[in-house]
């Protein structure tokens, strides 16, 4: 399969100091990635900035063959890059359903049948339809926030760290959607702390460390590598 | 005492339409404009000029609104841009600047070119009496107005995708990135939109009694403490809170005169900026 997404050494800085040192990565189409690393590896800002969100200090981000950084975050949804970030950003007093309708802004004119494919997925948000955004529980919010990323039809979904925050419970039931959504053909690239799922479900995966790539891989292979298991599974 | 409360309610209404623009401008742009007042003055000029023309006044007004529509889009899509290049305090601060700046500019180019120019909209029946009270027809006209303007925006804000999107941007800019939506687009139509609502205010002024070149500071004055009072980023709670000061405004005008009663109202706004800064009436649309 050709190459959907790719980053070549991407360079992401916060006031002069290096977040994110020339990490090169590549997505195919209908594949899941994993990003996985301890916290301030650079996970998330790596993935601000394929989001758009943040500008590159050096390197170049590609998507479908073309370059895409230096395009306005709002540009790469429209073009079917969506972010699901760790913090959600739902709107707080608008209904599930409002939150919904507007995650179809860049596809209005199909938001029925993508509302519909979304409540299908999410059973718990349509019982939840007509409650505000803020008061729903932590679940649903990651919910909401993951059914409003898929209501444009993206083609490539950025998970960051869903699993914050969230019950075992909802952990579990997050990543059975994942996994529907993958045998769909979507696209995934997430970020994740909780390792075992992330390498469970995943195609392949990077470990990220200090902004750079430490190792890469089958995820199946990275699951017995030992080193792994010993810095994030805590065996050994 | 019916007759203050009732002009109190109007007039209220009337500073609920010119703080409403602030209030929709703070929370979609993160600038607080200074020279807000001035957009309603220069609406209401244009349409005195205009009808000195001899146009009709309704069609005047009409175009007087536009006129003061036409400043905010200019005034969005050149000073504003080097502040919305910022965020957070530094927008804001450099916003304060920046239309600050505006409201010389406007008032000294009205002082000089216009200095004398005014606006009366006389109606043809000065009063008229409903179950024994007797009602200046302005004030009727005014409020239906108000309420008119008001109805239309709650309506836009409810029930159509951009009315939502304008929300959304309220509530979480960055969610609304992440949703496609470009906020700088969004944003140059709500300043038009609330530069029209100001100049309607103006308008309207020029029914109860006369707009003058030199009301856009007092204006912003008011519609900042409104605002405040309100909530920033509440839609409902600006329309209360308008009422609400144009009653205390007016009982107080009555018995304890004009700069008290402005001095009244600025603690009330700082009191409610201590006890309840999301605003007195903290349910946002």
């Amino acid at each position: 399969m050709s190459i959907l997404l790719g980053a070549d050494a991407v360079e992401v800085a916060y006031a002069d100091i290096s977040v994110v040192r020339g990490v090169s990565l590549e997505v195919r189409a209908g594949e899941s990635v994993a990003v996985i690393g301890p916290n301030g590896a650079g996970k998330t800002t790596l993935f601000k900035a394929i989001a758009g969100m943040l500008g590159l200090r050096g390197g170049s981000i590609s998507y479908g063959g073309a370059r895409i950084d230096g395009r306005r975050h709002y540009e790469i949804v429209q073009q079917g890059i969506v972010y699901v970030p760790a913090e959600r950003e739902l709107f707080p007093h608008m209904s599930v359903l409002e939150n919904l309708e507007l995650g179809a802004y860049p596809c209005y004119g199909a938001r029925a049948e993508r509302l519909k494919f979304v409540l299908d997925l999410f059973p718990r948000l349509l019982e939840r339809r007509r409650q505000l955004a803020g008061t729903l529980s932590g679940g649903e919010q990651q919910m909401l926030a993951i059914g409003r990323g898929l209501m444009s039809r993206p083609k490539v979904l950025l998970l960051d760290e869903p699993s914050t925050g969230l019950a075992p419970f909802f952990v579990s039931e997050i990543y059975r959607q994942f996994a529907q959504l993958k045998r769909e053909g979507l696209t995934i690239l997430l970020a994740e702390q909780q390792v075992p799922h992330a390498l469970g479900f995943t195609d392949r995966a990077y470990v990220l460390e200090n902004g750079r790539v430490r190792l890469s891989g089958a995820s199946r292979e990275l699951l017995g590598n030992e080193e792994i298991q010993r810095t994030y599974l805590g065996m050994g | 005492m019916l007759a203050i409360l009732i002009d109190g309610i109007v007039q209220g209404l009337q500073l609920s339409l010119m703080a409403v623009g602030i209030t929709l401008i703070f929370g979609l742009g993160g600038v607080l404009n200074l020279a807000h007042g001035q957009f309603a003055v220069i609406g209401g000029i244009a349409t005195a000029l205009l009808m000195g023309e001899g146009l009709h006044p309704l069609l005047a007004s009409a175009l007087g609104v536009l006129g003061a529509g036409a400043l905010g889009l200019a005034m969005d899509r050149t000073v504003l841009v080097p502040a919305y290049r910022y965020q957070g305090e530094e927008r804001l601060l450099l916003g304060l600047l920046i239309t600050l700046g505006l409201s010389f500019v406007v008032n000294g180019f009205l002082d000089v070119r216009y200095p004398t120019v005014a606006l009366t909209l006389p109606l043809p029946t000065p009063s008229f009496t409903v179950g024994g009270i007797t009602i200046r027809t302005a004030s009727a006209v005014v409020a239906l107005i108000a309420l008119a303007a008001f109805a239309l925006l709650f309506a836009f804000l409810k029930a159509t995708l951009l009315g939502k999107v304008v929300r959304s941007i309220m509530q979480n800019e960055v969610g609304a990135g992440l949703c496609g939506i470009n906020p700088g687009r969004i944003r140059t139509l709500i300043v038009t939109l609330s530069a029209m609502m100001a100049g309607l205010a103006g308008v309207v002024q020029g029914l109860f009694s006369s707009l003058g070149t030199e009301l856009g500071n007092e204006f912003t004055s008011f519609a900042l403490i409104v605002a405040v009072i309100g909530g920033v980023r509440s839609i409902n709670g600006t329309l209360v809170a308008g009422v609400l000061l144009g009653i205390i405004n007016a009982f107080a005008s009555y018995y304890v005169g004009a700069y008290l009663t402005l001095l009244i109202l600025l603690v009330t706004a700082a009191g409610t900026i201590l006890v309840r800064p999301q605003g007195l009436f903290a349910f946002r649309t």
